[in-house]
């Protein structure tokens, strides 16, 4: 039995794509992370650096070229319902109402048991989310929020190991947002789950989250830097809000971001000839004036 | 107040899903809603296409005399509705033949009476109408003889003079050919020069006369108006005789309670003197009153035996074309699913499909008739088609081989569009609903039924929707080809008939299939709306 702090269990994760102009193209490399039982981890890093990714593979949902996870003592091979999902899009079938929705995955988790059972968890998992009064209206009667919330309702009904939220809230508005937030905050401390959320929202990330995993940024992006929150649960947004802590939490990953998205950076990634392999020493170097980037002297790899 | 007001969203809903999107703008006026927004719908959804039809009748009118043909002149709108209104006198006739076949006792004879009111009121107006022919004829034949004569006499005069004046001119070249000295080339030339002038010059005289010739045949041939307006009454009245007498016929002598009657006394008469007989005579008499009594059998059972009429053969076509239609889909889906599924399957599938695609009817047909008349050589004797002759509601339509290929070649020429369609739909699934199943871990079949059928609908629709259209089409040819009882065997047998309206029936048929198949596109809109959702890619 492996300890409580080793829930889940990211090891020298590494995620490629074919280059057809060179080696292969590394997104992701050497990505380590252990997640306690009932922890909730937030994922921040700058658009393309390959948050998503990592989520998506521990999803199940994305191949993994190297390395390996382990959730509960066992390492995953594709999706499963112990690790649910919810998509930036809510993804709702159009042809189900908000109960047939959460019903198609239930049926399919809980086959033994009877009607009645499945109908009370499916009832209960949408009124966690607020929508008790709505279970009969279909994807096009709701709004982008009420839509949300059922693919959140989707997600708890199997009761999952882990919680796996991708940008949940990158398409709503920010009040939708906050109290989205709100209703996943209340869950997670309701039901214990374990949970992942992949942001670029750098107050979404504090305010949820018990760690913030920073990302370097891509290619080859790995974990830059761990914050740990320490704001007790269950939490209060006012409270929090309005604590000194919050804000030196934010300061601290705003610094890690604009640090990171340094020219420097760019200079790094945009001299690389991994990923520009394909241009021709003239070419690289044009194509940097033309971005503004300091031409830097040529570096091995 | 309340009703209307209540039933206002959920009738614009209707026109909408029904496609009639013109109707719309009417409501919303009656509901005085932007009076002048709707006007301007109204005007142009529903006055400008009026107002193109008008247009089209109109220049249909005008247009259709100077289309002539050996065959007749392009029947005017006005023939074109006449026609509409013989096929259904026609149909009507045949209504009341049946009845009065059917009809017994106290209703017969009422029948039988107004129909011999109607026959003596008829009567004294054949001899009428036969008179207004000949009076017609010989006015018109005089008023011809009037331009003919003098054109006649033209005729002959010139005919005369020409082939005096050619005489001389020939005897005129022979003189000078009696000149002609071997050696002296000129007065050869001036010689052939004279007689190739000669020749033109009768060549000419010839055509003259031919197109004088041809202006008196064209004056003989004049039809008068009279005369047709004459011929066309004088048919309606013998038509109109011969329906009285044929249906005072079906009340009467061949009424079939009046049949049955007959034979059962004619059975009681022959029993009577069986029973007066013994040995030969008396076998011979129980076999005859044997073969009465299973006559007599049949009569009860029997049935008028209705001619086709046009709006029998349009029911048992749209019959056809649903039977080939579902045959049709009931390959295509499950074909297109597969396709859509798996590439491989696809792949397999691709030259098929390329082949078989634009393969036309008229190929289909005869392979389909060979094919179904070796497995139903006699639909006599054959179970599933007898069956099929006692069927409920079906069995009027009497579906024979004929009526099989030409439903097989429906299905086979337009199942295309469907099976595209569906292996579209399947395989253009939102891969975020595939995500999902994933997550979830559905297993094949709720994949199947839960997602990838749902959200491929829409499309599937679209593709049937086209294969309908295809398969109307494609039946009335083979039909036609076939003669399959149905709309195309009409057109066939008119096109054979030859009668004077023939040609304007033809044109009705033109409308008739033309409606039938705005109806079933009309009926396949619903479908598809009903179910479609929002963001799905087939939805209008």
């Amino acid at each position: 039995m492996k300890t409580q702090s080793k829930f889940v269990e990211i090891s020298h994760l590494v995620k490629e794509y074919p280059n057809p102009y060179g080696d292969d193209f590394r997104v992701i490399e050497d990505f380590n992370l252990n997640i306690k039982k009932g922890e909730f981890i937030s994922l921040i890093g700058h658009s393309g650096c390959g948050k998503s990714t990592v989520l998506t593979m521990l999803a199940g949902l994305n191949e993994i070229s190297d390395g390996g996870i382990i959730v509960g003592d066992k390492e995953i091979d594709g999706p499963g319902p112990d690790r649910s999902v919810v998509f930036q899009a809510p993804c709702l079938m159009p042809w189900m109402s908000a109960y047939g929705n959460v019903m198609l995955g239930v049926k399919n988790i809980y086959p033994h048991a009877t009607k009645a059972q499945q109908k009370q968890i499916v009832e209960h998992a949408l009124s966690v989310v607020g929508l008790a009064d709505s279970m009969k209206k279909y994807p096009s009667e709701m709004s982008g929020g009420m839509q949300q919330r059922v693919g959140i309702a989707r997600a708890i009904a199997l009761q999952p190991k882990v919680l796996l939220l991708d940008e949940p809230f990158g398409r709503l508005d920010s009040l939708t947002r906050m109290e989205l937030q709100d209703v996943i905050v209340d869950i997670i401390a309701k039901e214990q789950l374990t949970a992942m959320i992949v942001t670029h929202d750098v107050d979404e990330a504090v305010f949820m989250a018990d760690r913030c995993v920073m990302m370097s940024n891509g290619p080859k992006a790995s974990v830059g830097e761990i914050l740990e929150i320490d704001f007790d649960r269950p939490r209060d947004r006012e409270k929090i809000f309005k604590d000194s802590q919050f804000f030196a939490y934010r300061e601290h990953l705003l610094a890690f971001l604009e640090q990171r998205s340094h020219i420097k950076d760019k200079a790094r990634i945009f001299s690389d000839k991994s990923t520009l392999g394909f241009m021709s020493e003239q070419e690289l170097h044009d194509f940097q004036v033309k971005l503004g980037v300091p031409p830097q002297p040529a570096q091995g790899h | 107040m309340k009703i209307l007001s209540s039933i206002k969203y959920p009738l614009l809903k209707a026109i909408d899903i029904s496609g009639l999107t013109f109707l719309s703008p009417v409501v919303r006026l009656c509901y005085g809603e932007e009076p002048s927004v709707q006007l301007k719908k109204i005007g142009q959804w529903i006055i400008i296409p009026v107002a193109a039809m008008l247009l089209f009748i109109f220049a249909w009118n005008a247009g259709s005399g100077l289309i002539k043909t050996k065959a007749g002149t392009l029947p005017t709108p006005g023939e074109t509705a006449d026609a509409l209104g013989s096929i259904n006198t026609f149909a009507d006739r045949e209504d009341l033949k049946k009845e009065a076949y059917n009809l017994t006792g106290e209703e017969r004879l009422a029948a039988l009476a107004v129909a011999e009111a109607q026959l003596a009121s008829i009567t004294p107006k054949v001899q009428e109408t036969t008179d207004a022919v000949a009076q017609a004829k010989s006015e018109h034949e005089k008023s011809i003889a009037v331009v003919v004569e003098p054109l006649e006499k033209n005729y002959d005069e010139l005919k005369e003079k020409f082939s005096q004046a050619q005489d001389k001119r020939k005897q005129e070249l022979e003189s000078v050919s009696e000149t002609l000295v071997i050696g002296d080339k000129a007065s050869y030339t001036k010689f052939l020069d004279l007689v190739k002038a000669n020749e033109s010059q009768t060549d000419a005289e010839k055509t003259e006369l031919s197109s004088l010739k041809a202006a008196i045949s064209d004056a003989r041939n004049d039809k008068s108006k009279k005369v047709a307006l004459a011929l066309s009454m004088q048919t309606k009245v013998a038509e109109e005789k011969q329906f009285l007498e044929k249906q005072i016929e079906q009340l009467t002598k061949r009424n079939r309670s009046i049949m049955v009657e007959s034979a059962e006394t004619n059975i009681s008469t022959t029993t009577e003197e069986l029973y007066q007989l013994t040995g030969a005579d008396a076998y011979k008499k129980a076999r005859s009153i044997a073969k009465d009594e299973s006559r007599l059998e049949k009569t009860i059972e029997s049935k008028y035996a209705q001619p086709a009429t046009l709006w029998y053969q349009v029911r048992r076509s749209i019959l056809c074309v649903f039977t080939g239609f579902i045959i049709g889909a009931g390959i295509a889906i499950p074909i297109g699913i597969l396709c859509g599924l798996n590439s491989t399957f696809m792949a397999a599938m691709t030259p098929f499909i390329a082949i078989f695609k634009p393969v036309s009817p008229i190929v289909w047909l005869p392979i389909a008739l060979i094919i179904v008349g070796g497995f139903i050589p006699d639909p006599e004797n054959n179970a599933v088609i007898q069956w099929l002759w006692k069927a409920p509601l079906i069995d009027i339509y009497k579906i024979n081989p004929a009526f099989i290929a030409s439903a097989i070649t429906v299905a086979l020429c337009s199942l295309w569009a469907t099976l595209a369609n569906t292996a579209l739909g399947v395989a253009s699934i939102d891969k975020d609903h595939m995500n999902v199943a994933r997550v979830l871990k559905l297993g094949f079949w709720s994949r199947l039924f839960k997602i990838v059928i749902p959200s491929a609908l829409p499309l599937i629709f679209a593709g049937l929707r086209i294969s309908l259209g295809v398969g109307w089409m494609v039946l009335i040819a083979a039909e036609l080809l076939s003669s399959s009882e149905g709309i195309g065997k009409f057109v066939w047998d008119q096109f054979n008939n030859g009668a004077s309206d023939s040609f304007a029936k033809m044109m009705v048929v033109v409308f008739v299939v033309g409606f039938v198949g705005l109806i079933l596109d009309r009926i396949m809109i619903v479908f598809q709306r009903l179910v479609s959702f929002e963001g799905s890619k087939a939805a209008i």
